[in-house]
């Protein structure tokens, strides 16, 4: 499957993949009204500001998820094609996915309950964070292997 | 044609069968129940209870699932005792069931102390199974309070599920802190507090004698002589596995049954997974039960890969916890409170936030941590305390707020290189 790398190097750190995760999650899908709509949204990749670089991270999508078995709510499943997939409804904010996630790639959302994370933007099958990079510091391509 | 029968239908027990099922598709799999429910979710019945969630989603595994997979599920049948010279499990009823495969992973049950005089009256829990959360439910609509033997994380999940259906809730704790397995001294006051502020009486230093009533629970009697009225009482005293099955077999069995590696036991065709297992811990680096769902789910994997032939080693389970009362999420693991000698304590704290965190490290490796209000980012400790990473370099900057995965960069564990 497809998934996004990062290259610190080229990474400004101007977060234009945060704002454009933000609005594209957000029920507008438009910047002016979504920072006007209730329980603003949150980006699911974030950006981190270091010595050597800047650090763009969002869910991996790992084929050995341990988010998915953590998960007590049946909200995670994975699949071999499109990634980790996340039933919101079905999940009940028991933060056991945080737990088990070694990326710290899953959000704590706790003005709805509910944890957030990557999910590719599968609305539109190619996400948001890379085609809109300036710097191309976000890939988005077949895994290495 | 192969025969693997597994005893319990929950987490490990599912999990082996599904991931076995994915890459055998001759094998036959019977998976034994004592309860009268196709696979559901143990862990959301507390959100049941409390009303959070409708019963449609305790469904774990549906009835589709087992005939998907070809998976015989033989639901209100109870194995009694293993008669592993003839790879036979022998059922309540007399009847036998042959295998040539056996997965041990009929979990564990509440532990009922016996010295607590009526205990097993009517109207008094284990909050365990599905079943316990209906008649809870059913009980709760005609009574006014009920009371929380212990100050354990079952006790308070049920202590808030009955709050939230408006009942007065009483946790009756021997000692002087809630939690006190999971959590050090600060993090506990503060759930503690959390769930004081939220209507729930908890009362420390106080135990309970005697369960009074006639066949139903009417009352509890303390150690002081104080009696409380009260119709439901949740035992939250922990679990003991489900071992009365292998006492007399030649399974090996300390308080879990004893796994290798390969989550088998000593005897090579017969396995154990979940809440009965006792396996590695890497953090305590020593053999224990973890009864938790996701070790559960884990060490059903790692069943089907050694009956698969695969033969993945397991790295071993961690005690972890994560629970949110009333707005305030805990994660901890690991090691909470540090034994004298040789442990170093870190913690951050932000009073007005209402934030705490504390990591506890031995020579450099990570042996716990606790998260309070900002939960993010424990994951990454879990994994390097886990694979054992020495620190040093990054110690400093474990709980500081902006700690996250690119910290770890330089040092050298099994990850995803996806940085350029």
């Amino acid at each position: 499957m497809k998934k996004l790398y990062y290259d610190p190097k080229k990474c400004t750190a101007c977060k234009t993949c945060e704002i454009v995760c933000a609005i594209g999650h957000s029920p507008s899908q438009d910047l002016y009204t979504a920072i006007l709509e209730e329980n603003v949204a949150l980006p699911r990749v974030r950006v981190s500001v270091g010595k050597e670089g800047n650090f763009p991270l969002a869910c991996r999508h790992c084929k050995d998820h341990p988010c998915v078995n953590a998960c007590i709510a049946s909200a995670l499943t994975y699949d071999k094609e499109e990634g980790l997939l996340f039933d919101k409804e079905k999940c009940v904010g028991c933060w056991m996915c945080i737990m088990a996630c070694p990326y710290g790639a899953v959000r704590h959302d706790s003005r709805n309950n509910k944890s957030q994370r990557c999910d590719l933007c599968a609305d539109i099958h190619d996400p948001r964070c890379a085609k809109n990079c300036p710097t191309k510091a976000i890939v988005y391509r077949e895994e290495k292997t | 044609m192969k025969h693997l029968l597994i005893i319990g239908n929950s987490a490990a027990g599912i999990s082996c069968a599904e991931n076995v099922r994915k890459k055998d598709k001759e094998i036959k799999i019977t998976i034994l129940s004592k309860e009268d429910y196709t696979g559901y979710n143990r862990c959301l019945i507390s959100y049941y209870l409390a009303g959070d969630i409708k019963e449609d989603r305790l469904v774990y595994r549906a009835k589709d699932f087992y005939k998907d997979n070809n998976i015989e599920l033989l639901l209100n049948k109870k194995a009694v005792r293993i008669d592993a010279k003839k790879n036979q499990v022998v059922l309540e009823d007399k009847s036998r069931l042959d295998y040539d495969i056996l997965l041990l992973s009929n979990g564990a049950s509440p532990k009922f102390p016996q010295d607590i005089k009526g205990i097993q009256k009517k109207g008094v829990f284990g909050f365990r199974t599905i079943s316990d959360a209906k008649e809870m439910l059913d009980l709760a609509l005609v009574s006014q309070t009920a009371c929380i033997l212990g100050g354990g994380l079952i006790g308070l999940k049920a202590a808030y599920g009955l709050k939230k259906r408006n009942l007065d809730v009483k946790v009756i704790v021997k000692s002087s802190q809630v939690l006190s397995q999971i959590l050090d001294k600060e993090s506990s006051e503060m759930c503690k507090r959390r769930l004081v502020e939220h209507g729930i009486d908890i009362m420390t230093g106080a135990d309970v004698q005697e369960i009074i009533g006639n066949g139903d629970c009417k009352a509890v009697k303390l150690d002081s002589g104080k009696v409380i009225a009260s119709s439901i009482v949740v035992v939250g005293k922990g679990v003991k596995p489900n071992t009365e099955l292998i006492e007399d077999s030649a399974i090996k069995l300390a308080e879990g049954i004893l796994v290798d590696e390969y989550m088998k036991t000593n005897i090579p065709n017969i396995y154990a997974a979940g809440d009965i297992a006792q396996a590695y811990d890497p953090i305590l680096e020593e053999t224990t039960v973890n009864a938790l769902w996701p070790n559960a789910i884990e060490q059903g994997m790692v069943v089907a890969s050694s009956i698969l032939g695969e033969n993945k080693k397991y790295g071993g389970s961690v005690g972890m916890n994560s629970v949110e009362f009333f707005g305030l999420p805990v994660i901890s693991f690991g090691i909470t409170r540090a034994p004298q000698d040789g442990y170093e304590e870190i913690v951050s704290r932000d009073v007005p936030q209402n934030i705490y965190k504390k990591v506890i490290l031995k020579n450099n490796v990570i042996k716990g941590a606790i998260f309070a209000s900002r939960i993010e980012n424990i994951g990454i400790l879990l994994k390097l305390a886990k694979l054992k990473i020495d620190v040093s370099t990054i110690k400093d900057t474990l709980l500081k707020a902006d700690f996250n995965f690119s910290v770890t960069k330089d040092l050298q564990y099994e990850k995803e290189e996806f940085y350029l």
